[in-house]
């Protein structure tokens, strides 16, 4: 049935048909045409028809390569071995590889074709090829015995260096950046082809195209008897990532120098487990040390000022339970009993399910701040007093000052125009009222312009009592009319840091204030007190007198010229007088007051001068 | 005398006197009843309820005074308009020259006018002749 039946010799002298062998091989002529092939290349590349027709070298493997041409057209036998990979689209549309084996057989003039398929190596080398590229890695090597030096493309690619450079071991470390970078590679390949060393460094190249360029270089040496005969390694471009790593490194670093200079200290809080981390920043702002830090909420709870305690508490679980951004202040006490003011801000992490895993924050030291705030609030507060002053003044003006002049001007305008000759003198006279009126009002005024110029002078620290038996012994006759029960419940030699005057001032008008609204028909009781405070010393003026609607009244308590009970001989100017020289002297007044049941004034002085 | 009748409601006497001759001799009236603050004037007009023929054609009003003052009657007068069933003229008389006085004033519509003091023969004047068109009116 097969024309063809070439046979093959074995050398124990059987002879054995190429078609029977059971793997892809062909014989061909001189001609490279087709004599003889196995059953299983025809089975391979799909020519298993049943007429076993004669099939051309063009028919499996497509365009033949440059040198099998060559044989062909040659009239000499090409008496050498060669192979050739050739790309092979299969009949079935598939793209492979094989790798031809040509052998000459001198005996019979003819040459054997060996078909290896090697479609999966092609493969895998394409992925690792393709893989160097995409991780931009090349490979070198070295062989010390003759002096040869291989780059792969991508070693090239990486230098910069067209394909056809010829690299040596010397070009090869003079690429590296002049400095500490070359002087290390070259410390590292002596040691290497010395010892026998691996290596592993991240060092700046500098490319044929002069840029700069950092790579990671691995590189080991192999030992024959002790002595180095190859080298090989790999090398990676890690430019981009370096470069982002660096400028990462130094963000962090500016930012851990910023936050050490800045008194924020950062939190973060694990609230599964219960379990504080704070970096030293918070130590320092807490004023404990590390060893005395139990890493638990509750520790942090323990420092918090017992007056902001609850607040601060009830925020973080709002902010836990609600995701609102947790941001507010609070005092902390520290172990050395220093008072500190923190800002903190803080954010809840949440897992997928929405439960709050996490509490990340910082917390600041406002202490500063806020004093210079409360300073602030306090000049704003002066400047408020002042200006209602002013008002107050202008209000005077306008009334006192002015309703005294308005009846000059009435009475004398009257008397000029003879208005009511028989009402001659009574005109005389009311000018003579107006005009005392006025004189009054001018010294009033004078006076308090004074304290308010004085402010702050002549402060120290007076005896209490002195000046309450002078404002006594200055009402001695209306005491002694009234009658009062007067009880003094204080030290003998209390002290506080006020201007005498004033004291006496006040301690004067306090008094007069009760005798004049006592309770008809009811016995005046006036108690004096002084409570000492660590802060401050409150002395006080409690009466059973007629009392002030202070719903009605209070804004106007301490106002000029405003009076309450009806009575014609208040001229609501003592209160305000008291108010300011209390203003002056940097002390409070307040009022308590029920009608019919008495009045309470509360003078507050600061213990620290 | 074109008014029965006149309130005059202010603390300091020398002005109620000097006001009352001026009043006088500006032929509005020769009753003049004087009052020392707002509250008294207010139980007055609460006497007066049943009989509004009895009710003053004219009101001179100061603002600053003890006890009750002029704010504070004006406004027993907007809660309780039937006091004064539309009758009296009512100025205000103040020495105050405040702007905010004045913007106050306009709060109450009742009022015919808002006189700075000292108080003249011609705003006295000014106040005759609107008595005397409302009486020709009627």
């Amino acid at each position: 049935m097969q024309r063809n039946r070439d046979k093959t010799i074995k050398p124990d002298g059987q002879k054995l048909s190429i078609t029977q062998l059971p793997f892809p091989i062909i014989s061909l002529d001189q001609n490279l045409e087709v004599k003889e092939c196995s059953s299983v290349l025809r089975t391979l590349f799909d020519f298993d028809r049943v007429n076993h027709q004669p099939i051309s070298l063009q028919e499996i493997i497509g365009k033949l390569p440059k040198s099998f041409l060559k044989i062909r057209s040659s009239k000499e036998f090409n008496r050498t071995s060669l192979t050739e990979n050739v790309e092979v689209i299969s009949k079935k549309g598939e793209l492979k590889w094989y790798k031809l084996s040509l052998h000459p057989d001198e005996y019979r003039l003819c040459y054997y074709l060996y078909f290896d398929d090697i479609t999966k190596e092609k493969i895998a080398l394409d992925i690792s090829l393709q893989a160097e590229k995409t991780a931009r890695i090349g490979s070198w090597e070295v062989d010390l015995i003759n002096h040869k030096v291989f780059w792969s493309e991508m070693t090239r690619e990486i230098h910069e260096e067209s394909k056809n450079y010829v690299p040596n071991l010397e070009t090869g470390i003079s690429f590296y950046k002049e400095g500490k970078h070359r002087d290390r590679i070259v410390k590292v390949v002596s040691e290497s082809i010395e010892n026998g060393t691996p290596y592993d460094e991240e060092l700046i190249l500098v490319t044929a195209k002069g840029n700069e360029k950092w790579v990671r270089a691995i590189g080991k040496t192999e030992m024959v008897n002790g002595k180095a005969c190859r080298m090989f390694g790999v090398f990676q471009d890690i430019d981009k990532a370096k470069r982002e790593s660096i400028k990462y490194q130094e963000l962090a670093d500016r930012m851990r120098v910023a936050v050490a200079s800045s008194n924020i200290g950062i939190w973060d809080y694990n609230l599964l487990e219960d379990r504080l981390l704070w970096d030293d920043n918070m130590y320092k702002l807490y004023g404990i040390s590390k060893e005395d830090f139990s890493s638990e909420f509750s520790a942090w709870e323990n420092t918090v000022h017992p007056e902001d305690k609850e607040r601060a508490l009830q925020e973080v679980e709002i902010s836990v339970k609600e995701g609102k951004e947790f941001n507010t202040q609070f005092r902390i006490k520290t172990q050395q009993g220093t008072i500190r003011h923190i800002h903190g801000r803080g954010k809840v992490f949440r897992d997928k399910d929405g439960t709050p895993v996490r509490m990340v924050g910082a917390n600041m030291d406002v202490t500063r701040i806020k004093k210079t705030d409360d300073r602030l609030r306090q000049l704003l507060n002066i400047t408020e007093n002042q200006n209602k002053s002013l008002l107050n003044f202008a209000h005077i003006v306008s009334h006192n000052l002015r309703s005294n002049s308005s009846n000059l001007s009435m009475l004398t305008g009257m008397l000029l125009e003879k208005t009511d000759p028989e009402s001659h003198d009574k005109f005389l006279e009311m000018i003579k009222i107006s005009s005392e009126r006025l004189d009054e009002t001018l010294v009033e005024l004078n006076e308090i312009v004074k304290i308010q110029s004085d402010a702050g002078k002549d402060l120290q620290w007076v005896k209490v009592n002195p000046a309450l038996q002078n404002a006594l012994e200055s009402i001695n006759a209306l005491i002694e009319e009234v009658d009062p029960e007067i009880t003094i419940e204080f030290p003998e030699n209390l002290e506080i840091y006020a201007v005498k005057p004033y004291l006496t001032s006040i301690f004067l008008n306090l008094l007069t204030n009760s005798i004049r609204y006592r309770r008809p028909g009811q016995k005046l009781k006036i108690k004096i007190k002084a409570k000492v405070l660590s802060t401050q010393t409150v002395i006080s003026f409690e009466d059973n007198g007629k009392g002030i609607d202070l719903d009605k009244h209070k804004d106007k308590l301490f106002g000029m010229y405003k009076t309450f009970h009806g009575n014609k001989d208040a001229k609501g100017v003592g209160l305000f007088i008291s108010k300011n020289q209390m203003d002056a002297m940097k002390a409070i007044i307040e009022v308590k007051s029920k009608v019919n049941e008495g009045t309470t004034f509360n003078l507050c002085f600061s213990n620290n001068d | 005398m074109v008014a029965k009748k006149v309130f005059l409601i202010d603390d300091d006497y020398i002005f109620r006197t000097a006001a009352d001759i001026l009043i006088k001799v500006s032929e509005i009236t020769d009753e003049i009843i004087q009052y020392e603050n707002g509250l008294e004037a207010y139980n007055a007009l609460v006497e007066l309820k049943d009989k509004p023929e009895e009710l003053p054609e004219l009101i001179l009003l100061d603002i600053n005074m003890p006890v009750m003052n002029g704010w504070e009657f004006l406004e027993e007068l907007k809660q309780n308009p039937t006091l004064i069933n539309g009758k009296p003229h009512i100025y205000i008389l103040t020495s105050s020259i405040a702007p905010e006085d004045l913007n106050l004033s306009k709060k109450y519509e009742f009022i015919k006018g808002y006189i700075t003091k000292p108080l003249t023969k011609a705003d006295l004047k000014k106040m005759h002749n609107t008595l005397i068109k409302e009486c020709t009116k009627v």
